[in-house]
C-alpha cells in the first residue's frame, strides 16, 4: 500500500471508530456505576432514529444531536427503571433494550426510510489541517469527530476527579460501604446508566447525521455490541478506549481497502477480522483486566434492606 | 398434584392439535376451480424478503405492490422480513388459506417453499421471482436489470477519467454478478482500457459500512462508483469527494445531485398489473418465465445528470433505442472471464439459464468473487 | 406512610401466574397503544394476533414447529444460566451445529436415515459444543468474560457458515445462489403426519427427551445439585469445594450441543439443505425464554411456544393490517421488561406502612443493619 493509502485508511478508521468510541465512553460510565448495560446496540439505534427525525423536521443538526442523546438517556433510564427499582437482571434487561429499542427504531422510522436530512458537514479545521500526515488523518473531519477527541478527557475527568466520578465509582465497586458513607448508590447509578446512555446516544446520533445523513433500518449495524466489548478491552479507562475503538475501525477499513486493492480473500474471512481481532485482543488483555478495572459490583444488583 | 395437572395439560394441548388437524382436512381438498374470468374482488398478496423500509429491493416489489393497489377490485397485503424456508412456506400457505387470489413471492429463497405450497393450493396462483421452478399453477418472473446495468456502463465509461470504476456489492449471488458482468461490458464497450473493482460488504442494512466501502474504492483511484446496495449512502461518498456516482433501485439524484450520474431502475409496476389483468380474465397460465426487460418497461435509467455531456447521453440513448426494440445483445460472445478463458463462445448469446446461474466475472471486473 | 419492602418468606402460588398475566397484559397494551399512535387499530390488532396465534388448529401447530428450536436452544442457555455463567452464544453454536450435521450429510448421502440421521445429531452436538466449550475455556484459563467471547462467536459462527455455503459447499444446481444441495432422504427429518398434524416433524421428539434429561439432571443427580449451589457464584463454589471449572466446562458444552442439535433438526426438517437465510436470531430468543420461565423446564416448554405463537401472529397482523415487521421484536422486548420488573414482586413484597427507620424505606437501603424491621 502507499502511503496516501495508508493515510486514507487511516482517516477512514477515525470516521468509523468515531461512533464506536462514544458508546464505548457510555458504556464505561455505566459500568463504573456497576451496571452491565447489553443494551447499547438497541439505545444506539432508537437514537440514531431520534436524531435523525429532529433534524429532519427542524433543519437543526444540533437540536438532532440533542434528540439523540436525549433518546439514549430515555431509554436507559428504562433499563434504570427495571434493573435498580424492580432489581430485574442486568443481562436480560439489556438484551430486551436491544430487541426494543432496535424494533422501535424500525417501527416508527419506516415512513421516513430513504429520506435524507442535512446534519454535520465536514469541517477542514484551520492551520491544523494543513500538517503534513496527521491533517488529513485527524483534522479534516465533521464537528462531531472533533466533539469525540474531546470526550475521553472529559470522561476520564469525570471519573477520576471530581467527586460525583467517586461516587459513581464507589457505586460499582462497593455499594454497601458508599451507602454506609453517606452516599446514595442507586441514584448513583441510575444517573451512570444514562448519562451513559446519553453519550451511546451520541454515537446513535453520529451514524444518522454525520456518517451518513439519510434514514434506513440497520442503521446500528452491530456497532454497538463492539463497543460492549471493547470496554473489557479498554480495562474500563477511556484512554485505552481511544487506542480499541480506532483499532477496530483501522481493521474495518483496511478489510475494505484490502477488497479494493483486488484480493482473491473470500469477503466472508475478511468480514470475521474484527471480530476474531475482538477475541484474540481480548484473550491478550483479559489477565490484566481482571486484575485492574473490572468493578467489583458490575451486574449485581443492590437489595432493599428489610 | 402438580405433576398430574401438568400431565393433563398437555394430554388437552395433544388433543386440541389432533382435533385441529382433522379439522384442517377438507379445505385442502376443495376442488381446484375452474378456470375463467374471475369475478369480485381479487386478493393479491406479496412476500418480501427484507422489510419495506430497506428502501431497495423489497421497496422496489412494494412500489409495484401500491400501484397494483389502484386498480379496480383488487386488494393487495404484504408480509414483510420473511425469511426463506419454513418460515417463508407458513406465510405463503396463511396467504394461500387465507382467500388469497394471486401470490407473488419476491425472493429466490421462497421457490421451494412456493412448490410445496403451490402442490396443496391448486386454485391458487402463484408468482415466482428469480427462479426457475414452474408448474401448473407456478410461473416465474424476472426484470433484466442487466439491460439498465449495461446503459449506466456505457455512461461511466465514457466518464472515467482514471479507467477506474469502483462497485460497492451486497453479496456475491448470480443476480448481483450478472450485474457487475453487464455494467463492466457496458464500461468496456466504450472503454476497452477501463477496470472495475468490486468490494462486497455482505450487507444490505448498513448505510454507514456502504459508504465506507465506496470510501475506500474512491481511495484507490476510482472515479465512479456504482452500487448493488439499497442505501444511497455510496453516492454520499462520492459527492463528498467531488466524484461521479451511479444509483440503483430508483432515481437517488436527490441525494448526490452533484455526484449522480443516472441510475439502474427497477418499475415493477407494468408486470405487476399485467399479471393481476390476466388472472382476472382468466388468461393467467402456470409453467412460464417471465422475464421483462426495458421492451416492456421493467426497467429503465434514471434521467442524467447535467454533468453527462450531450454526446454521451446521445450515444447512451441510441442503444437504449436498440434494447427498447428488443435487441439484447450484451451477453453475447466472445465474452472471457477474469482469467482471459473465453466463457460464451463469439457469435453465441447466453441463454437466460446461463444468466440466471452466473458466478463468474468479466474480463476487466477486479475483485474476488466470493 | 411510606412504601415498605420486604422480601416474601413464602413464595407466592398462584399468585405467580398473577403476575406474570399483568405484566404480559401491560407490554400487549403498549403494543396496541404504539399501534393506535401509528393509525392503526390497537385492540383489533391484539384481536388478530390473538386469533392467528391461537384461534385455528393450524396456528397452533405452526406454533409448535416453530417452538422446537426455540426450546432446545433456550434448554441450553438455562443450563448455564443456573450457575451465572452468561452463555449469549447459542446463536453461534446453533449455525456450528447446522454446518456439522451439513458435512455428516453431504459427505455421507449414500447412508440409510437411520444410520445418516444419528450420524448427523452427533456432528451437530459435537460441533456446536465445541463452538459453547471454546467462551469455557477462555473463560476458565485467561479470564475471558464469556459474555463477550461467546457473543463474538456468534458472529464469526454464522460468517463461517456463510463462507461454506458461499464457498465449497454451494450446490452446483442452484444457480449460483448460496445453498448447499438438497440432502439425501435420508438426511431429512420426516414429517409426522402431513395431512393431519401440517408441518410438524418427528424432531419435535427432540424436546421431551431434552426437557426430561435436563430435568432428571438437575433433580436427581450429584452434578446437577453442585451445579444449583454453584450459581451462588464461583467463589462459595470454589469455598465449597465445588468441582467449579468442570461444571463450567459441562454446562457451556452441553449448552452448545443442545443448540447444535437444534441447528440440525431446524436444517435437516424445514429446508432440507443448509442456507445462510436459516440464521434467523433463535440463539437470541432463547435467552428471552429462558429467562421468562426463570430457567425452568415446563416453563421454558411454554414460554417458547407462546413466543413462537406470537411471531406466527405477528406475521398474520401484517397481513391483515400492514403493521411493519418490526412489531414482533417490540413485543418480544416489553414483555420481557414487563416480566422482568414483575418478577421482583416474587421475591419481595411492597406495602404501604409506616416504616421503622426512614432509611428502610429507600429500596436499595442504606446497609443500615438496625433498619431490620
Amino acid at each position: 500500500m502507499s502511503p496516501e493509502l495508508v493515510i486514507a485508511l487511516l482517516a477512514a478508521a477515525v470516521q468509523a471508530g468515531t461512533p464506536i468510541l462514544f458508546a464505548t465512553l457510555g458504556e464505561i460510565i455505566s459500568e463504573k456505576a456497576g451496571v452491565l448495560n447489553l443494551g447499547v446496540e438497541g439505545v444506539m439505534a432508537l437514537s440514531a432514529f431520534a436524531a435523525f427525525i429532529t433534524c429532519h423536521l427542524t433543519g437543526s443538526a444540533w437540536l438532532g444531536l440533542l434528540a439523540g442523546g436525549m433518546a439514549g438517556t430515555l431509554l436507559c433510564g428504562l433499563h434504570s427503571l427495571v434493573c435498580q427499582v424492580f432489581l430485574g437482571n442486568q443481562v436480560v434487561s439489556g438484551l430486551a433494550l436491544t430487541l426494543f429499542g432496535v424494533g422501535l427504531a424500525t417501527f416508527l422510522g419506516t415512513p421516513y426510510v430513504g429520506q435524507s436530512t442535512e446534519g454535520f458537514a465536514k469541517i477542514a479545521l484551520p492551520l491544523l489541517s494543513d500538517l503534513p500526515v496527521l491533517g488529513p488523518i485527524f483534522f479534516r473531519h465533521d464537528v462531531l469527530v472533533y466533539l469525540c477527541y474531546a470526550s475521553p478527557v472529559a470522561v476520564w475527568f469525570l471519573l477520576n476527579r471530581t467527586s460525583l466520578g467517586l461516587g459513581l465509582r464507589a457505586a460499582g465497586e462497593m455499594p454497601a460501604a458508599a451507602a454506609a458513607a453517606g452516599l446514595k448508590p442507586q441514584r448513583l447509578r441510575a444517573f451512570g446508566v444514562m448519562a451513559g446512555g446519553f453519550l451511546c446516544g451520541l454515537g446513535g446520533a453520529y451514524l444518522s447525521l454525520a456518517h451518513t445523513h439519510l434514514w434506513t433500518t440497520g442503521l446500528s449495524g452491530g456497532r454497538g455490541w463492539v463497543a460492549v466489548a471493547l470496554v473489557i478491552f479498554a480495562f474500563w479507562r477511556p484512554g485505552r478506549a481511544v487506542i480499541g475503538a480506532f483499532l477496530f475501525g483501522s481493521v474495518m477499513a483496511f478489510q475494505l481497502r484490502l477488497q479494493a486493492t483486488g484480493t482473491n480473500v473470500p469477503s466472508s474471512l475478511l468480514l470475521m477480522l474484527p471480530y476474531a481481532l475482538t477475541v484474540i485482543v481480548l484473550v491478550f488483555s483479559a489477565a490484566r483486566a481482571r486484575r485492574s478495572g473490572a468493578p467489583a459490583a458490575l451486574g449485581v444488583n443492590i437489595e432493599p434492606e428489610d | 398434584m402438580k405433576h398430574w395437572l401438568r400431565a393433563a395439560g398437555v394430554l388437552v394441548f395433544i388433543l386440541a392439535l389432533a382435533l385441529a388437524g382433522c379439522e384442517k382436512a377438507p379445505d385442502k381438498a376443495a376442488a381446484p376451480a375452474a378456470a375463467g374470468p374471475k369475478t369480485g374482488e381479487l386478493k393479491v398478496g406479496f412476500v418480501y424478503t427484507s422489510p419495506v423500509g430497506d428502501a431497495g429491493y423489497s421497496w422496489a416489489h412494494d412500489q409495484g405492490r401500491k400501484a397494483v393497489e389502484k386498480m379496480d377490485g383488487v386488494k393487495t397485503s404484504y408480509v414483510e422480513a420473511v425469511k426463506d424456508g419454513a418460515d417463508a412456506e407458513r406465510v405463503i400457505e396463511n396467504m394461500a388459506r387465507g382467500g388469497f387470489d394471486l401470490v407473488f413471492a419476491t425472493n429466490f429463497g421462497f421457490m421451494d417453499p412456493t412448490m410445496k405450497v403451490a402442490k396443496d393450493y391448486p386454485n391458487v396462483k402463484f408468482m415466482h421471482c428469480s427462479g426457475f421452478k414452474s408448474s401448473e399453477n407456478v410461473s416465474n418472473y424476472f426484470g433484466r436489470i442487466y439491460q439498465a446495468r449495461y446503459l449506466t456502463g456505457i455512461t461511466a465509461g465514457h466518464m472515467t477519467k482514471s479507467n477506474t470504476i469502483g462497485y460497492v456489492a451486497a453479496f456475491p449471488i448470480p443476480e448481483v454478478i450478472r450485474g457487475i458482468n453487464a455494467f463492466t461490458l457496458g464500461v468496456r464497450s466504450v472503454n476497452p482500457k477501463a477496470q472495475v473493482r468490486v468490494v462486497w460488504t455482505k450487507t444490505w442494512f448498513d448505510p454507514a459500512l456502504e459508504k465506507d466501502a465506496a470510501v475506500s474504492l474512491l481511495d484507490v483511484g476510482c472515479d465512479i462508483i456504482a452500487q448493488h446496495q439499497n442505501s444511497p449512502g455510496p453516492q454520499e461518498a462520492a459527492q463528498e469527494r467531488g466524484k461521479y456516482s451511479i444509483g440503483y433501485n430508483s432515481d437517488m439524484s436527490s441525494f448526490a445531485p452533484k455526484a449522480h450520474l443516472t441510475a439502474a431502475v427497477w418499475n415493477w409496476a407494468p408486470l405487476y398489473e399485467a399479471t393481476v389483468k390476466e388472472v382476472r380474465e382468466g388468461t393467467w397460465k402456470g409453467n412460464r418465465a417471465i422475464w421483462w426487460g426495458m421492451d416492456k418497461g421493467a426497467v429503465d435509467i434514471a434521467p442524467f445528470g447535467p454533468m453527462v455531456p450531450k454526446d454521451v447521453q446521445d450515444k447512451v440513448l441510441a442503444q437504449k433505442a436498440l434494447l427498447m426494440k428488443g435487441e439484447d445483445k450484451i451477453f453475447v460472445g466472445p465474452i472471457k472471464d477474469q482469467g482471459g478463458q473465453v466463457k460464451i463462445a463469439a457469435g453465441v448469446k447466453a441463454e437466460d439459464k446461463e444468466l440466471l446461474g452466473m458466478t463468474w466475472f468479466v474480463e476487466g471486473v477486479v475483485g474476488s468473487v466470493q | 406512610m411510606n412504601l415498605v419492602i420486604r422480601k416474601r418468606e413464602k413464595s407466592l402460588g398462584w399468585g405467580v401466574l398473577v403476575v406474570y398475566l399483568v405484566a404480559l397484559a401491560l407490554a400487549l397494551f403498549v403494543c396496541a397503544l404504539l399501534l393506535t399512535l401509528s393509525g392503526k387499530s390497537g385492540m383489533g390488532g391484539l384481536a388478530i394476533l390473538f386469533r392467528a396465534a391461537f384461534g385455528q388448529g393450524y396456528s397452533l401447530l405452526d406454533s409448535l414447529v416453530k417452538a422446537i428450536p426455540i426450546f432446545l436452544c433456550a434448554l441450553g442457555v438455562a443450563l448455564s444460566f443456573r450457575m451465572q455463567v452468561w452463555n449469549i452464544g447459542a446463536e453461534g453454536q446453533f449455525a456450528l451445529g447446522a454446518v456439522g450435521a451439513t458435512w455428516a450429510a453431504l459427505t455421507f448421502s449414500g447412508l440409510p436415515g437411520f444410520a445418516l440421521m444419528p450420524l448427523m445429531f452427533l456432528c451437530a452436538m459435537a460441533c456446536g459444543g465445541a463452538w459453547g466449550l471454546l467462551p469455557a475455556a477462555l473463560r476458565l484459563r485467561l479470564g475471558v468474560s464469556e459474555i463477550i467471547s461467546s457473543l463474538m462467536l456468534n458472529y464469526i459462527g454464522i460468517l463461517l457458515l456463510e463462507y461454506l455455503v458461499f464457498g465449497f459447499w454451494k450446490d452446483p444446481a442452484s444457480f449460483g445462489f448460496p445453498m448447499t444441495a438438497e440432502f439425501s432422504s435420508g438426511g431429512q427429518i420426516a414429517r409426522i403426519a402431513p395431512g393431519v398434524l401440517g408441518k410438524l416433524h418427528w424432531g419435535l421428539l427432540a424436546c421431551p427427551i431434552a426437557g426430561v434429561a435436563y430435568s432428571v439432571f438437575l433433580s436427581r443427580t450429584r452434578l446437577g445439585f453442585e451445579l444449583a449451589a454453584c450459581g451462588e457464584g464461583e467463589r462459595v463454589a470454589r469455598y465449597a469445594q465445588l468441582p467449579y471449572a468442570f461444571l463450567v466446562f459441562l454446562v457451556m458444552g452441553l449448552g452448545g450441543a443442545l443448540a447444535g442439535l437444534a441447528g440440525s433438526i431446524e436444517i435437516s426438517a424445514t429446508v432440507g439443505r443448509l442456507q445462510p437465510t436459516v440464521m434467523v436470531g433463535y440463539g437470541y430468543t432463547a435467552i428471552v425464554v429462558a429467562w421468562l420461565a426463570r430457567l425452568r423446564p415446563w416453563g421454558i416448554a411454554f414460554t417458547a411456544y407462546l413466543l413462537a405463537a406470537f411471531r406466527v401472529g405477528a406475521e398474520v397482523m401484517q397481513l391483515e393490517m400492514q403493521v411493519p415487521a418490526a412489531i414482533g421484536p417490540i413485543m418480544e422486548g416489553l414483555i420481557l421488561l414487563c416480566v422482568l420488573a414483575g418478577q421482583f414482586f416474587l421475591t419481595y413484597s411492597v406495602s404501604l406502612g409506616r416504616a421503622p427507620k426512614p432509611e428502610a424505606a429507600c429500596p436499595g437501603g442504606n446497609g443500615a443493619e438496625e433498619a431490620r424491621p
